[in-house]
């Protein structure tokens, strides 16, 4: 089959979101009102047309699990094919308890999975990347420049820990890889990485027997420029990456910006999203909600400013709710004061409590925490 | 496989009441309370209730119930063995003919009721508003041996005239069906919910459809005749919400009635859930000098300016300066800059142009030239066009007056 494959690496924690991640990974992190992060990456490869897809897991992964269940969500519940949860049975470090070390190691840890790819080439992305990217038009420039791997990036902008930046020259091609550098500069790699099947087991099989396994060390900046041709496909759109809370909690109020929201939910390709089964919001008589994203199911009588609210979440009559991100069924009894907070799934929030955080370090509230 | 219950659920009428609403779609189709359409009511109650195999009787404009429905997964009705079945009138070997009334539509679906060989069979509508344990209904039936049990709800003196009553005796047996009386004996109203023992139900049908008198209809010639026969006919009282929708008026009625704490008909309480099927779509944005009070917004939606009173389903938009109250807007529907739009329905994908008016609140009328204003699915109105109260205007162009 011609087309693409899509992996999506699942297992890397991300210690800066911490409460967020006390009972999640990072791709089942809420985002956006009624999404999980790895929704993002599952619609992009569902909108070019994917239909097979590896989902790489260790660690807590059980509610990853519980989120994508069958891939019925994006299509990807299939006679042939479709989506697979890869849990790490098949690697022999998972006994001893250890993280994977890189990713290559993870990809030998699935190499019977790998083998039998139906596809020619094959998309690699991690998966707490909120973005709306056309994979196709990446595949495109791929079969365009004939090059050996292409490396979505973006402008370097704020200098950002442990990631890889790329020098390209005027044709696109990649001239420098830096791993982990201590300034930002060229272009930041989103680590999504196109490439075709049999590179990968090459590559897959050459790592493993010479003990290494980092992707981007011993394959992007040992082998890029020499023995392969790396080329960035440049994305000047909405991408983010949730690492920490701060970043988290930055990127999510981007979205009341509506030029953002355009980009990152257009119809043409649709983000999509397990369904909540919730009725139509309701907004109580002499209430103010402003400025805010109001997912389906919520009930509303207090006060609502630039937040965001997930599927049924109850603010009570004389509450006011500034600059607050509340998953799905948070409660706010009345006349609770509320201010850049995030509130985990099912935490509730007494009558009379107050809560205030800041926009430079804003409070979380576990998952079913009584305040 | 043996079912001890299945659901036909009546969904072919046209609902010519709704007029514009129900030009290129069945009534079980129309848009309801921001989330849902009217069809999700039945067969939300049938997941709910336990009763996993549906058989949906289409006729009228069906493109978009059948779209709608689907493998009947929101509903959980996907089922291995059963789940929902469209079932449009199709040719047999005598030749074709389409569904001539309620008791056909089944008559010539014996063979699907067959293949569950189903001790009871439930009949519902597709038109109505309410949330109802259908098992509850099943266990009055099977704990009153009846051959036909009919749900009935007490309704205000004044209005049963405008309803089939039922009188029934002390045990609540039916022992008369008046249909609309004028002098009604009793305030209890059917609710067009029926469960028949099919053995029963399928010898007064092949009877019914020999009869070439008959107009093969429920309430005008089975209940009655089975009635008359001496039948056991067992009443089902529901208290709770319900509401027939197949008038604009009752259509307004009910999503208002879904606004109001009190009335009955809370979507939002989980304990008997309405399922549906949705767009993924993102959460509804309430813009900065947006002002929503009272209403509903469901996913999707783009609120900047002022909603009273009004439910808003998915994906609309209400552009700065417009405002809109008491008003229905369905999926889709744009009110432009400075618009308003008052006691209206307005349809799916319909677009309220620039300054334009759009219905009248009955203060601002003489009575009789008051009443709900329609703009059909896909209609328009330009800018500054002023529709007035009880007016009507459809995708074409066309106005008309109710």
């Amino acid at each position: 089959m011609n087309g693409m494959h899509g992996l999506i690496f699942a297992y890397e924690e991300a210690p800066g979101l911490r409460e967020l991640t006390e009972v999640r990974m990072p791709g089942s992190v809420p985002f956006g009102g009624r999404y999980r992060a790895i929704d993002f990456m599952l619609s992009n490869m569902h909108n070019a047309g994917i239909t097979d897809v590896g989902v790489v897991l260790q660690g807590n992964y059980q509610s990853l699990i519980d989120h994508i269940g069958n891939g019925k969500t994006w299509d990807m519940a299939r006679k042939n094919g479709g989506l697979k949860l890869l849990p790490p049975f098949a690697n022999e470090r998972r006994y001893r308890g250890e993280a994977f070390r890189g990713k290559l190691e993870a990809l030998a840890g699935v190499r019977s999975y790998l083998s039998e790819i139906r596809q020619k080439y094959v998309v690699l992305s991690d998966s707490n990347l909120i973005i709306n990217l056309p994979l196709q038009q990446v595949l495109d420039a791929h079969l365009a420049s004939g090059a050996d791997i292409t490396c979505v990036c973006t402008e370097s902008g704020a200098f950002v820990e442990n990631a890889t930046y790329f020098t390209l020259d005027e044709t696109g091609k990649v001239s420098e890889t830096r791993c982990a550098p201590r300034t930002a500069s060229g272009y930041r790699s989103l680590e999504i990485y196109l490439l075709s099947r049999d590179l990968l087991l090459a590559l897959v099989d050459e790592c493993a027997a010479q003990e290494k396994y980092s992707f981007r060390s011993d394959v992007l900046c040992a082998m890029g420029g020499k023995r392969l041709t790396l080329r960035g496909f440049v994305w000047d759109g909405f991408a983010a990456q949730l690492r920490t809370v701060n970043e988290y909690f930055e990127r999510s109020m981007e979205l009341l910006d509506g030029s953002i929201r355009a980009e990152l939910f257009c119809p043409a390709r649709p983000i999509l999203a397990k369904e909540d089964d919730e009725a139509a919001s309701y907004i109580a008589p002499e209430t103010r909600c402003t400025n805010s994203l109001i997912a389906d199911g919520c009930q509303i009588e207090g006060t609502v400013e630039g937040s965001i609210l997930f599927p049924g979440v109850k603010i009570g009559k004389g509450s006011s709710v500034k600059n607050c991100i509340l998953f799905k069924n948070t409660v706010v009894e009345d006349g609770v004061a509320l201010k850049c907070v995030i509130a985990d799934k099912n935490v509730h929030i007494r009558r009379g409590g107050t809560l205030i955080g800041h926009e430079s370090y804003p409070l979380v509230v576990s998952k079913n925490s009584v305040v | 496989m043996k079912k001890e219950c299945i659901a036909m659920l009546l969904a072919g009428g046209q609902g010519s009441r709704l007029y514009v609403l129900t030009e290129n779609m069945a009534k079980p189709a129309v848009p309801f309370g921001g989330r849902f359409r009217i069809i999700d009511f039945p067969l939300s109650n049938c997941a709910n209730a336990g009763i996993d195999t549906v058989g949906v009787l289409t006729q009228y404009r069906p493109l978009e119930l059948n779209r709608y429905i689907g493998s009947g997964q929101p509903w959980d009705l996907d089922r291995a063995d059963g789940g929902v079945h469209i079932l449009p009138p199709y040719q047999s070997a005598n030749g074709a003919s389409w569904y001539k009334g309620t008791a056909n539509a089944i008559f010539q679906n014996i063979g699907f009721v067959d293949m569950y060989d189903p001790d009871y069979v439930l009949i519902l509508s597709g038109d109505h508003i309410y949330k109802m344990n259908y098992a509850k209904m099943l266990d009055h039936h099977k704990k009153n041996g009846a051959d036909c049990t009919i749900s009935v709800m007490e309704v205000p003196w004044e209005d049963a005239p405008r309803f089939g009553i039922m009188n029934v005796d002390g045990e609540d047996t039916i022992t008369e069906f008046e249909e609309k009386p004028a002098k009604p004996k009793s305030n209890l109203a059917s609710m067009g919910i029926y469960i028949f023992s099919w053995k029963k139900l399928r010898a007064y049908l092949i009877e019914d459809e020999s009869d070439e008198t008959s107009s093969n209809d429920f309430g005008k010639n089975i209940i009655p005749r089975m009635l008359k026969n001496g039948e056991k006919m067992a009443a089902y009282r529901f208290s709770g919400y319900w509401k027939d929708v197949g008038t604009l008026d009752s259509l307004w009625d009910a999503n208002m009635d879904m606004l109001a704490t009190g009335s009955g008909l809370d979507l939002l309480e989980r304990d008997w859930p309405i399922y549906g099927r949705a767009g993924s779509l993102p959460p509804a944005y309430l813009g900065r000098n947006a002002r929503v009070e009272h209403s509903v917004v469901a996913r999707g939606c783009t609120v900047e300016g002022k909603t009273e009173n009004s439910v808003l389903s998915e994906r609309c938009t209400v552009e700065e300066g417009a405002s809109v109250q008491y008003s229905i807007l369905m999926p889709g529907a744009v009110v432009k800059k400075d618009a308003r739009v008052s006691y209206a329905i307005i349809g799916e994908n319909a677009v309220v142009g620039e300054h334009a008016f759009v219905g009248a609140p009955p203060e601002a009328c003489r009575p009789e030239d008051w009443g709900i204003t329609v703009l059909g699915p896909e209609a328009a109105v330009v800018e500054d066009y002023v529709l007035a109260a009880k007016r009507m205007r459809s995708a074409d162009g066309k106005e008309t007056v109710r």
